[in-house]
């Protein structure tokens, strides 16, 4: 029987994809500012070898936009926004961050996975924020669907910042055969007195714990900058199959995370650990 | 339940992680209007000295524009303090004497006006000046005003707590002595009792008529915790100050949210359309 049998289409098991995370600053509702940057920035991460570069929440205009939503509002079908970002994504590809609108009077919070000149996967954030300082159900419909990227034997999974903290959507990805869930966010930051911002101690607990109970990598992808007086953390990171934390970003300042995510350590973590398998959809329902 | 002896400890910040933050807040805003730098009025206290100070590790000392603005009764120790401060940091420091332009206004239109009038005066004054010199010269105006003195309302409505950005809005004073200490402050400047010098012998403490330790925790307990006065008074402090406190926190409200307008259209500016700055 030829190796090749053993080898999953697209990616090879001794492979490890190498995932970069843009940690940027974004400005608030200047398009082209950022889509420039965007190219910057994978000009960078061409230069480092990677695969699949991940930029935050609404990347593309800036999070605290108000009235300014439907103003940068871009339908992803035939945008020249996003024409450059698809030519660059026959040479790696990219998940971006926008305000899509779908046509029909809505406006979603929404994450792109650009790849081949294609865009090959869409997430709408299903969970928006509208407490405290934000106003995401304002101004944003929640998406209604969840499914794994069909990109690469359909191991990512994506997710947008409060999208997280409702565990069962990671679970669901797991269950669908995510091994990797890529968290795109623009988190606000807290300072108290410890040395890490208490924003960041929360999310550093719920990324870690979904890597735990669901074995799989979990990206974490958050911007950098001020909106308004409010400052966003940075800190993005990558935590292992099993929760340890695999490399981090600094806080507040632009950086380039780049991480060889290994798939097969999922496997090898789920045939000892097999969480994920054993879930009792039967007695819990599906996640 | 929160305890009071708790409320000391969250007061409590990490200086290093906090200068850190609110010098990129600095640098942001500069960068995104594209200014050429800040201007601030140096008062010889302790928050406009941590402003500068937090400014010059942000954009460096010579995109730091500062101002002493004396008027005739301010004392002396104000602008010696105001010049140490500029000093430490390697600042140019400019004095403009602000008494004719206060004293002419006065002098011919209303001789008997008092001293809270003629303060509020002398801060607007100043902050007439910080404005027309960033205008002049490209800058933003940096506030000094922090959180305690925002929440009571001690401060003039459109004097010092007018500003283009403001660093320190969200400190307490005691977060403020806390960063000063940090950032090696000159130490009379840190330890000397904080007051607006807008008349001989006037100290904020002694205006308020209660310490701001007391102050912080109350309004932190109130403001940031959400708790009634009552709740707060039963973690032992004085009944009458906790309402005091709660009686300026709401009256002063007014001074937090400018320009009220009002709204006819349906697309009222900010309550309709609310455009934000980045």
């Amino acid at each position: 029987m030829p190796l090749s049998f053993y080898c999953l289409p697209g990616l090879r098991w001794s492979t490890p994809l190498n995932i970069g995370i843009a940690q940027t600053d974004v400005r608030l509702g200047a398009l082209e500012d950022n889509l420039e940057k965007h190219l910057e920035w994978v000009k960078k991460a061409l230069d480092r070898g990677v695969d699949l570069l991940v930029f935050p929440e609404l990347s593309l205009t800036g999070y605290r936009l108000l009235h300014l939503t439907g103003r940068v509002a871009v339908r992803p079908a035939g945008s020249a926004l996003l024409k450059p970002l698809l030519e660059a994504s026959r040479k790696l590809a990219l998940i971006v961050g926008l305000v899509e609108e779908d046509g029909h009077g809505t406006l979603y919070n929404s994450s792109l996975l650009l790849s081949d000149g294609r865009i090959a996967h869409c997430h709408r954030k299903l969970y928006l924020p509208t407490y405290g300082i934000f106003q995401e159900g304002r101004f944003f419909g929640a998406g209604r669907t969840l499914s794994v990227a069909p990109w690469h034997d359909n191991v990512l999974g994506l997710l947008i910042c409060e999208d997280l903290w409702h565990p069962h959507l990671a679970r669901s990805l797991a269950m669908a055969g995510a091994k990797v869930v890529i968290v795109s966010s623009a988190s606000p930051g807290r300072i108290g007195p410890g040395a890490t911002p208490e924003s960041q101690e929360v999310w550093e607990t719920l990324i870690r714990s979904t890597a735990i109970v669901n074995t799989c990598w979990v990206v974490y992808a958050n911007r950098v900058g001020w909106e308004e007086g409010s400052f966003y953390t940075g800190g993005s990171l990558v935590a292992r199959p099993g929760g340890d934390v695999h490399c981090r970003a600094p806080f507040v300042q632009e950086y380039l995370l780049t991480a060889d995510i290994d798939l097969r350590e999922v496997d090898r973590l789920r045939w000892r650990l097999p969480l994920v398998r054993s879930q009792r959809s039967d007695i819990e329902g599906a996640p | 339940m929160i305890r009071r002896q708790d409320v000391r400890d969250r007061l409590r910040l990490n200086t290093e992680l906090a200068t850190e933050v609110l010098s990129t807040f600095i640098a942001d805003a500069v960068e995104t209007t594209a200014s050429n730098g800040v201007v601030l009025g140096l008062s010889g206290g302790v928050d406009s000295a941590l402003a500068a100070a937090l400014a010059v590790r942000a954009i460096g000392a010579e995109r730091v524009h500062a101002f002493v603005l004396p008027y005739h009764s301010s004392s002396p120790d104000s602008a010696a303090d105001a010049a140490s401060v500029a000093r430490d940091l390697s600042l140019t420091l400019r004095s403009i004497d602000i008494s004719p332009m206060v004293d002419a206004y006065f002098d011919s239109h209303d001789k008997e006006a008092d001293q809270v009038r003629r303060g509020n005066k002398m801060a607007r004054e100043r902050m007439s000046i910080l404005f027309d010199q960033a205008k002049k010269l490209g800058l933003l105006v940096l506030g000094t005003s922090n959180k305690t003195e925002i929440l009571l309302g001690y401060s003039t409505i459109f004097g010092d707590n007018a500003s283009s950005i403001n660093p320190l809005g969200d400190l307490y004073k005691q977060q403020v002595w806390q960063l000063a200490a940090h950032l090696a402050l000159p130490q009379q400047v840190i330890d000397k009792d904080p007051s607006a010098d807008l008349w001989p012998g006037q100290t904020d403490e002694g205006e308020l008529g209660f310490t701001y330790e007391i102050a912080d925790e109350v309004l932190y307990l109130m403001f940031d915790r959400g708790l009634s006065p009552s709740e707060v008074a039963a973690r032992g402090y004085p009944e009458k100050i906790v309402e005091r406190i709660g009686a300026l926190e709401e009256r002063n409200r007014f001074k937090r949210r400018l320009m009220l307008i009002a709204r006819l259209s349906g697309s009222a500016i900010n309550l309709d359309r609310e455009i934000p700055r980045d």
